[in-house]
């Protein structure tokens, strides 16, 4: 018997909760104007298996089967598998936009799976591009605790399994762009300050000089949705994980909240007018809308976000709008109200959603 | 018709390899073998280069990893590799790239994982220490070159006990 088949795979049924489990649930956090999520990645993959691009089906559930010993509860890094085939289409593409999956890894067909922590803050996808992406995401400015927790799965994992690590070249992975540590830092935030004052363009070149990425709301090759971009650590060799972590939140970070803080602090004082137009027509598009399309949602939510960092609307409490970013996706919507919506349903039942949210 | 992994047209390079019992074939079309570094002969008359079945001598032209089967062609085509030993293989071709693409760093100065040998982990501080005395001494910074110094010896001296 081969260890594949003495694998049981079970299904936990997600427990999906936007009041409990946004990973943007930024409100109270110190830099939660500006930051609304920080995210660690670990990439790492198996010695003596081929990498899952190259990877039969058997070698797929093999990696599977070695792995998951490390789901159990009630320590330190608690975590559950999910078979992915097990879920509905659905739940796969609530995973994909919370980012606790990626988008191909959700509608691929290889044999893969993703263990989940509590909170749902907590993943580690199996046979994505690597054979472990082990994340954490947290609300506000917090890598440190990202950091912390997947280096406890990491730990976890190498009880396990023997990692394909080089002396030279440290972790392997399919992508020499991960190669190294395999350790990528991001931070989830809100700039539309910098993009209203035209700043936007220094930040870019701010972000090439310190080797920092800069991608919309989406990840790599997404666009630019709401004033949210990524921001994450370009290399992944040459710096251990702990100066890679700090060169982005102690040594660049600080300075680009500073900086859209500040043109925030511009607009108020030089545009009011044009920023209340912008806040408030947008507010009575969410309030009154009877369809919404998302791009026009998330475009209004990021405007009334600015209006609330900025006091010009108080009535809205932050994370109201940090979790309507999450639930006015498309899978969230059909979980809440039924799959196989069309469109027009579909803008109906997002518009309801937002109204009723903003009413309570 | 047998046709090219890459682009779907008739191919006529065709390359099998057995490794650890998985057979992978690789079929090019003239343009991909030729872009592979294949030699495919003046007439552009097929040549299979199979030394495993051949079984006398004649050696491939186009360089595969041993155990996935994968060429810098198909590489290059989706900047993924085939398996952790993609990276020997390939060395020379992916030093440059990787130097390229991680700010001219090629070497890994992080932590091993905790079951690799506790010998990496102090060759990889030997090698960081090397690398800041040699920063140590360009900038005359002479104290701290002898800290790393007397450090890079304690290292040393350890690595000799274990030996022993």
């Amino acid at each position: 018997m081969t260890r594949s088949e003495n694998f049981t795979k079970m299904k936990v049924t997600m427990q999906f909760d936007p009041n409990k489990n946004c990973p943007y649930a930024s409100g109270t956090t110190a830099f939660g104007d500006v930051v609304l999520s920080s995210r660690a990645r670990l990439a790492r993959n198996l010695e003596g298996f081929p990498f899952v691009n190259s990877a039969s089906t058997g070698d797929c559930e093999e990696v599977e089967a070695l792995l998951s010993p490390a789901c159990h509860d009630g320590d330190e890094v608690s975590l559950e598998w999910v078979d992915l085939h097990t879920l509905s289409d659905i739940e796969r593409t609530m995973c994909a936009e919370r980012h606790l999956i990626s988008t191909n890894f959700a509608s691929a067909k290889h044999p893969r799976g993703v263990m989940v922590g509590p909170e749902l803050a907590r993943s580690v996808m199996i046979n994505e591009e690597d054979h472990l992406r082990i994340q954490s995401i947290v609300p506000g400015l917090n890598l440190v605790k990202a950091h912390g927790d997947v280096k406890a799965i990491d730990h976890r994992m190498e009880d396990l399994v023997a990692y394909a690590f080089d002396d030279r070249l440290g972790f392997l992975t399919a992508c020499p762009t991960n190669v190294g540590t395999g350790a990528r830092f991001s931070v989830m935030m809100h700039l539309p300050a910098l993009r209203i004052t035209k700043s936007f363009r220094q930040l870019q070149n701010a972000c090439e000089g310190m080797s920092i990425a800069i991608r919309g709301y989406h990840g790599e090759g997404s666009k630019t949705i709401a004033d949210l971009y990524q921001l994450s650590n370009q290399i992944t060799l040459g710096f251990n994980e702990d100066d890679l972590r700090k060169m982005l939140e102690n040594e660049f970070l600080p300075t680009v909240i500073e900086s859209e803080r500040e043109a925030r602090m511009t607009i108020v004082q030089q545009f009011a007018s044009k920023l209340d137009d912008r806040v408030f027509r947008a507010q009575g598009i969410l309030q009154t809308a009877r369809l919404l399309p998302l791009d026009e949602a998330m475009d209004c939510l990021g405007r009334i976000r600015l209006g609330v960092c900025l006091e010009r609307i108080t009535d809205i409490d932050i994370n109201t709008i940090n979790q309507l970013f999450i639930e006015v996706q498309r899978g969230h919507l059909e979980w809440r109200f039924g799959n196989d919506l069309t469109e027009t349903k579909l803008q109906e039942f997002r518009a309801n959603l937002v109204k009723e949210k903003f009413a309570s | 018709m047998i046709t090219c992994d890459l682009c779907g047209k008739n191919a006529v390079y065709h390359d099998t390899r057995i490794s650890n019992g998985v057979t992978k074939t690789v079929n090019l079309c003239e343009e991909h073998a030729r872009k592979a570094g294949v030699d495919i002969g003046p007439h552009g008359i097929s040549i299979s280069l199979d030394p495993e079945m051949l079984g006398f001598g004649l050696s491939p032209t186009i360089q595969s990893c041993p155990d996935c089967g994968m060429t810098l062609a198909i590489y290059k085509e989706n900047s993924l590799l085939g398996c952790p030993e993609c990276y020997v293989t390939f060395e020379k071709q992916l030093l440059p790239v990787i130097a390229s693409l991680q700010e001219k760093h090629t070497q890994h100065v992080g932590r091993s994982p905790r079951s690799a040998n506790a010998a990496i982990d102090r060759h990889i501080a030997i090698r960081r220490l090397l690398s800041d005395l040699e920063r140590a001494v360009t900038q005359e910074a002479y104290e701290e070159a002898a800290h790393i110094r007397d450090t890079l010896r304690e290292l040393h001296k350890n690595e000799g006990n274990d030996a022993v």
